[in-house]
């Protein structure tokens, strides 16, 4: 399973890598009207967008800025919601009901309302604000793996073994409880920056996203837009977000094995 | 009585949710750094067309007079007018598009409980043989692909390139519009009903209820819709539930790229001319709809399965 994995994620990240490697170099913010919606060529090998902005380069800077933020996002879920769910299930009685049902409401809630009714505060959008609004939600699905796998692993021989020498708290938490869930969560980290790569070029898409166009919901957003004559730009963008929340997913099960 | 009890605490339980969100949407539209008359004028304003506009909001006024009022407007539906339609009443504007959104909702959930619970059966009973496999292998390929991908292509292939289905923004779109937005919404929602229905399916394909239904003459496919499951459409509806949050995104998402009218539409053309009392109106709204559906989705899980009952 683990080699089929690896086996699995390598192309992905070749791809993503050399498309990233070879748009990087250029500027995303250049525009160049006589190319607009240029088919994809030698020189511009994703073809051009709406003003002959080159969409290599707009995709590879929205690919890095976008999973810049998911990777934060889902390091933030981490750090907040692991220790809460290990926590719970440790200290178990009202607690343990509280915080599982806290994540019950927390992952079934409408997520894009809760982004609207923060965003709607700031005049622009920018990723530190969707980094917020992101993370006020992603700490859920960690607390539950966290309060699920600590649920097992409370009654494990080495634990008891651990609170009959006398550790407790968050010694026991840290050293003992957490080190035995890492994998699980660590698979976790790569969903829940998938979906963060998704979230954020949805928000974007609906115009809820960073001013400036360089996301990936932007590029799709030019192509929908211009679907009839120069298909391609929606192509590359719907292309690049499934192939972006796909490497980070597999990155995440890569940690894993 | 305890039907009455039980129903009396769910209201009260679906009332306090939206209540809450409520609490959000107007302490977010106000207390949040940024001024929202200026959010609303922008930098050129001058110092009198921002203090008419906050007299009208009701902006000067101290904040526990503000949520008062905007409490008394929830009570009785009257959130004031629009900014950008004058002398047209936010909660009109909202009851106009509640329709399209629910519609497009409510057939996605249909769609998505048909397809998925087939696919599910498919998957876990006898009926492909060794080729069922595929069933579960397509559910988990689809739904790991983003709906923001698909949608579009799915929507180039078949509009542009077929010409089977409406264009995006054609007005004229009907039924067929309708159809599509919803077959492409329902489609992730379909995935997820098919695998955790397979799994229930596959608890409950040794029991001895089943053998027993069998032995009476029972024939397989029947054995398979009207015993085996029942009992796991418990798991089902607690799916359906737990995505309902992520219909509604998918919602907002589909009304865009269809430039479909519905509340998705109003709550993003609201965000944009930061028009406040329908933006409150169409959030409490959206919230409320959400909570009445999740509720429903409980009560009918209760019906059906006198488990959970107790």
């Amino acid at each position: 399973m683990t080699s089929t994995r690896m086996r699995n994620a390598v192309p992905i990240a070749i791809v993503v890598v050399g498309c990233i490697a070879l748009g990087v170099g250029r500027d995303p913010e250049r525009l160049d009207p006589s190319l607009s919606f240029l088919s994809p060529t030698a020189s511009h090998p994703f073809g051009c967008g709406e003003a002959g902005v080159d969409l290599l380069a707009l995709v590879s800077h929205a690919v890095l800025r976008g999973a810049v933020l998911a990777a934060i996002v889902a390091a933030v879920g981490l750090v907040i919601g692991a220790p809460l769910g290990a926590a719970a299930a440790l200290r178990r009685g009202r607690f343990e009901r509280a915080i599982d049902r806290a994540c019950d409401l927390v992952q079934a809630f409408p997520s894009f309302l809760l982004a609207l009714c923060v965003l709607s505060a700031v005049r622009s959008p920018n990723r530190v604000h969707l980094a917020f609004v992101f993370s006020l939600t992603a700490w859920a699905p960690f607390a539950r793996l966290a309060l699920a796998q600590t649920r097992v692993l409370r009654s494990a021989a080495y634990i008891e073994a651990a609170r009959a020498l006398g550790v407790r708290g968050p010694r026991l938490l840290w050293r003992h409880v957490l080190p035995g869930s890492m994998r699980i969560l660590a698979v976790q980290l790569g969903s829940t920056a998938g979906a963060m790569v998704v979230s954020e070029a949805a928000l974007s898409f609906v115009g809820l996203g960073p001013r400036g166009g360089v996301s990936l919901g932007s590029v799709l957003e030019q192509g929908v837009a211009c679907m009839l004559f120069a298909p391609h730009v929606m192509v590359v963008g719907a292309l690049s977000i499934m192939v972006t929340s796909a490497a980070v997913i597999s990155a995440g099960r890569a940690i894993d094995s | 009585m305890r039907l009455v009890r039980a129903v009396f605490a769910r209201t009260l339980e679906a009332a306090a949710c939206v209540l809450a969100m409520a609490t959000l949407v107007f302490f977010a539209l106000r207390v949040l750094p940024g001024d929202p008359a200026r959010l609303l004028l922008g930098d050129q304003a001058s110092a009198g067309e921002l203090d008419a506009l906050r007299a009208t909001l009701g902006l000067n006024q101290p904040l526990y007079v503000q949520y008062a009022s905007f409490l008394r407007g929830l009570a009785t539906l009257d959130l004031g007018q629009s900014l950008r339609h004058p002398n047209v009443a936010a909660m009109s504007l909202v009851t106009r598009a509640l329709p399209a959104t629910s519609a497009l909702a409510a057939m996605s959930v249909a769609i998505a409980a048909v397809v998925g619970t087939l696919a599910a059966v498919l998957a876990a009973g006898p009926f492909l043989g060794a080729r069922r496999v595929w069933v579960e292998r397509a559910a988990v390929a689809i739904s790991s692909t983003p709906l923001l991908s698909f949608a579009p292509l799915a929507t180039y292939a078949l509009a542009v390139r077929l010409r089977i289905a409406p264009l995006p923004g054609d007005p004229d779109a009907g039924f067929g519009g309708l159809l599509l937005a919803s077959s492409l919404l329902a489609l992730p929602l379909a995935a997820h009903i098919a695998r955790v229905g397979r799994a229930a399916l596959e608890d409950v394909a040794g029991a001895q209820f089943l053998v027993a239904a069998r032995a009476r003459g029972v024939s397989v496919a029947r054995t398979w819709m009207k015993h085996a499951l029942p009992p796991s459409l418990g798991p089902i509806l607690a799916v359906i539930a737990s995505q309902l949050g992520a219909l509604l995104g998918g919602a907002v998402v589909l009304e865009r790229l269809f430039e479909r009218p519905g509340l998705g539409t109003l709550m993003l053309e609201a965000y944009a001319a930061r028009d406040m009392p329908v933006l409150e109106g169409a959030i409490i709204a959206a919230g409320a709809l959400f909570v009445v559906v999740q509720a429903a989705a409980a009560a009918i899980h209760a019906a059906i399965d006198p488990r959970v009952r107790q």
